[in-house]
């Protein structure tokens, strides 16, 4: 599942980046890497960009970089 | 500061958000300066930190980053700073990182991504109060047995620390302390091996082993640009290594995090100690509920731009009021002071005064602005607005970031540029900063108001007038998205934008103090560097307008008017003396007579043919002409050109009903009127999208540099030439 699809709020585990894309490069830099647990905590009125959260930090990023991260729910 | 040469000199160096530049200040006090690292806009910060023992350090303020992959401005600057490769110094002597508690392991990050480049190092453990409060432990000790270096706890805004870290500095530098460093694996020690020799050992490039990695680990990385072995060469060696790390299971550019990340999690097993209550949403979390709020966060955020906005507009007014009531006064002043020589008199009223009143009118706007976005920056909102508002940005290569400034623009250009340093990606800045001046600023009002009131409001009534004066303040906005949309296409070449992975960090209470003291900065920096800049332009245009002054042409003047007046039936002389209206009217008459021989008016004339097809006759064109550093001016000079003196304003009867009545002196149209709807409407677009205003060249050309500013100085008057063409041809074929 990509992340820029997932819904609101939910728990996501990171399962794969595409770290060829600039911002995922940025966002692996700050920690966003396999097996770290995100959430989706905004959504722009406009539907883009989103924010998610992981390790206590809140990151805004653009559905077109989100689509370079895949993830999976955590139940 | 001249000594600062053999004092030592320290990189602060941090993420975004950490309070570095609170640190920054709270160390320098106001003993900085700030300017430009020479060839790049990123600002450049040094102050003087005086330790407890009396020694004197040189601090720099490096920019905010997450990482020194150096694809990014600030980064390569911070690269470069630190590897000593920035303006022919030597590196520095000591890094102090400045660490947020909260995100210590991805501080941490940076931390260790810097130790390779071999300068010793202090961290700076910042924000310990909130993190204290929050439940978060963290033992200093421990980490800094581990880390190998000192780690002090800091609260900028507190002072709190300053001794500590002093002395943590000093004996830092003494004992040369670094942080310990990651052991990379086989295939990138074997790497690096290879980079070196291909690099150091046979091309004699001078690198250090941090810059290896940066070359390794980094897709695009600035310290490729320094290299002397040609690009081709270089680009080729460089991914064959980084093929061959891939093909020993690394990824090149996932390596670094991973295995950085790797090496920082267990030196930080034990020292880091969060009680339950941090798990709980944060106070941040739920104000964003309703700031980032589909519906009522875009109500709050119009709501706040909307106060940043007016209070720009109105709270500014009245102090720009004084400054052109205290200008006036000192003109009048000078101007009574100076009757004996008139050339003197003009020169230090309309000249010197003039043209310092030019600049210092738009400082009340610049504070008033420079006061909300400090507000807005340090709360945290700004994050927040840029989130709420890029998607709108995307499609034409900028960002949300770029709404601020431009919204501001529709105040006055001038803090919107400046404001425009709020924007990391390079590029969206240069493209913001170049539509800026289309946006319709509160010196055009006047010349609506003017031409509206009367041409249009006559004849078609108040309803008609709003609708066009409103419709003129979206002329710019509607020029200004293709053509950001095309500076993109061109400033990208088809490249991707830079990424725009924003922080929205917690928020916070803004500091006063700081807020005062961004005011202060923005404001100096405007009148030191833009303000003289405005003042030799304003001189200029006024002698083009003053000279030649031969005594003919008054005399000319005054001999016609005598005559016309024998015709009236108001006498303009009893006894051979002039009556004081007469004289008044016959000093007009000849000021007129003299703008028509001035160089300027001559220029006027003689570029007037490029007017023609937008319907303007010369005494337009001297307007237009004269308005560039400013277009307010367009108003007085109409008023000399026609003879009613330059103190008209824009609500003048006299100017309105003259404008009415001006016809062409000669040419294939004369005795007809020069000023139709078309022809209102043509200048009207003509103000609104041509680059008339000094102020903002300078600024641009402060900004980014002279190059930019005249080229955008040329594009917009011939986008506002061809607009007003087709306003006015396509006027003329309706109404004529």
């Amino acid at each position: 599942m990509r992340l820029n699809k997932i819904k609101k709020n939910g728990l996501f585990r990171v399962k794969e980046l595409n770290c060829e894309n600039d911002c995922v490069a940025r966002l692996m830099a700050m920690g966003l890497l396999p097996e770290q647990e995100i959430r989706l905590v905004h959504e722009a009125p406009l539907g883009d960009p989103i924010a998610i959260e992981f390790n206590g930090c809140h990151m805004s990023l653009r559905l077109a970089d989100a689509a370079n991260v895949e993830v999976e729910p955590i139940e | 500061m001249s000594e600062s040469s053999q004092n030592l000199r320290i990189a602060l160096i941090g993420n975004p958000n950490t309070g570095k530049t609170s640190l920054f200040n709270t160390l320098t006090g106001l003993r900085q300066r700030v300017g430009n690292y020479s060839g790049v806009t990123v600002e450049k910060k040094i102050g003087i930190w005086t330790l407890p023992s009396g020694k004197e350090v040189e601090l720099i303020d490096l920019p905010g980053t997450y990482s020194l992959s150096a694809s990014s401005l600030d980064e390569r600057l911070a690269v470069d700073l630190i590897a000593g490769h920035k303006e022919n110094q030597a590196p520095p002597d000591l890094i102090v990182v400045v660490v947020d508690v909260e995100n210590l392991r991805r501080n941490l990050f940076l931390a260790s991504q810097a130790s390779e480049l071999g300068v010793p190092m202090v961290i700076a453990l910042n924000c310990w109060d909130v993190a204290e409060k929050k439940g978060l432990q963290i033992d200093c000790k421990l980490l800094q047995q581990r880390l190998g270096v000192p780690v002090v706890p800091t609260v900028a805004k507190r002072k709190r620390g300053t001794e500590e870290l002093a002395k943590a500095v000093e004996s830092a530098v003494e004992n040369r302390q670094m942080l310990i460093r990651p052991k990379w694996p086989k295939p990138v020690q074997n790497a690096l091996e290879r980079l070196h020799e291909e690099f150091i050992t046979r091309r004699n490039e001078s690198l250090r082993e941090g810059e290896l990695q940066r070359l390794l680990f980094d897709r695009k990385s600035a310290v490729r640009e320094r290299l002397k072995t040609p690009a081709k060469e270089h680009e080729s060696i460089i991914t064959e290594i980084r093929n061959e790390l891939y093909k020993n299971g690394y990824q090149p550019d996932a390596a670094e995090s991973m295995l950085r990340f790797r090496f920082l999690n267990p030196l930080l097993n034990d020292v880091l100690e969060r009680q339950a209550a941090l798990k709980k949403r944060s106070k941040s979390e739920g104000i964003d509920q309703l700031l980032l709020h589909k519906f009522w966060g875009l109500v709050v955020f119009v709501g706040m731009m909307y106060v940043v906005f007016q209070s720009v507009y109105t709270w500014a007014g009245p102090i720009m009021d004084l400054i052109e009531g205290i200008v006036g006064w000192a003109q009048g002043l000078a101007s009574n002071a100076l009757t004996n020589t008139p050339v003197l008199q003009s020169l230090i009223t309309d000249g010197i005064i003039g043209g310092v009143g030019a600049f210092l009118v738009f400082l009340p706007q610049i504070l008033v602005l420079f006061f909300f976005i400090s507000i807005l920056e340090e709360s945290g909102y700004m994050a927040r607005a840029a989130f709420l508002m890029d998607k709108l940005f995307q499609w034409c290569g900028l960002n949300g970031k770029s709404f601020v400034p431009l919204l501001t623009s529709f105040a006055c250009a001038i803090p919107g540029i400046m404001a425009t340093r709020t924007i990391n990606d390079n590029k969206a800045r240069v493209i913001t900063i170049l539509v800026a001046p289309l946006m319709s600023c509160s010196a055009r009002l006047p010349v609506y108001l003017l031409l509206i009131g009367a041409f249009i409001e006559p004849r078609y009534g108040p309803n008609v007038a709003g609708a066009i004066l409103f419709a003129m303040h979206f002329v710019g906005t509607l020029v200004a998205a293709p053509f950001a949309w095309l500076l993109n296409r061109i400033l990208n070449k088809g490249r991707k934008p830079e990424a725009f992975v924003m922080e929205l960090p917690h928020y916070r209470v803004p500091q006063i103090k700081l807020t005062f003291f961004r005011m202060y900065e923005s404001g100096k920096e405007f009148v030191v560097r833009a303000g003289t800049v405005i003042f030799a332009m304003s001189i200029i245009i006024w002698a083009l307008l003053y000279f030649p002054r031969p005594a003919a042409v008054e005399q000319a003047a005054t001999a016609a008017y005598v005559q016309e007046d024998t015709g009236t039936h108001q006498p303009a002389t009893i006894n051979g003396e002039m009556t004081p209206e007469a004289s008044a009217q016959l000093a007009k008459r000849v000021d007129a007579a003299y703008l028509e021989q001035s160089y300027m008016g001559r220029i006027g004339k003689f570029v007037q043919p490029i007017f023609a097809p937008a319907g303007y006759d010369w005494k337009i064109t001297v307007g237009v002409l004269a308005s560039f550093p400013a277009r307010e001016i367009i108003i007085s000079t109409l008023g000399i050109t026609y003879a009613l003196g330059g103190e008209v304003d824009e609500e003048s009867d006299d100017l309105r009903s003259t404008l009415n009545k001006a016809k062409w002196e000669s040419g294939p149209r004369a005795g007809e009127n020069v000023f139709n709807i078309p022809v209102a409407l043509s200048i009207m677009v003509f103000f609104a999208l041509c680059m008339q205003c000094g102020a903002t060249l300078a600024v641009i050309a402060k900004e980014l540099n002279w190059g930019w500013s005249i080229a955008s100085f040329i594009t917009l008057t011939g986008i506002a030439w061809c607009a007003a063409v087709l306003v006015y041809q396509i006027g003329m074929l309706f109404t004529g």
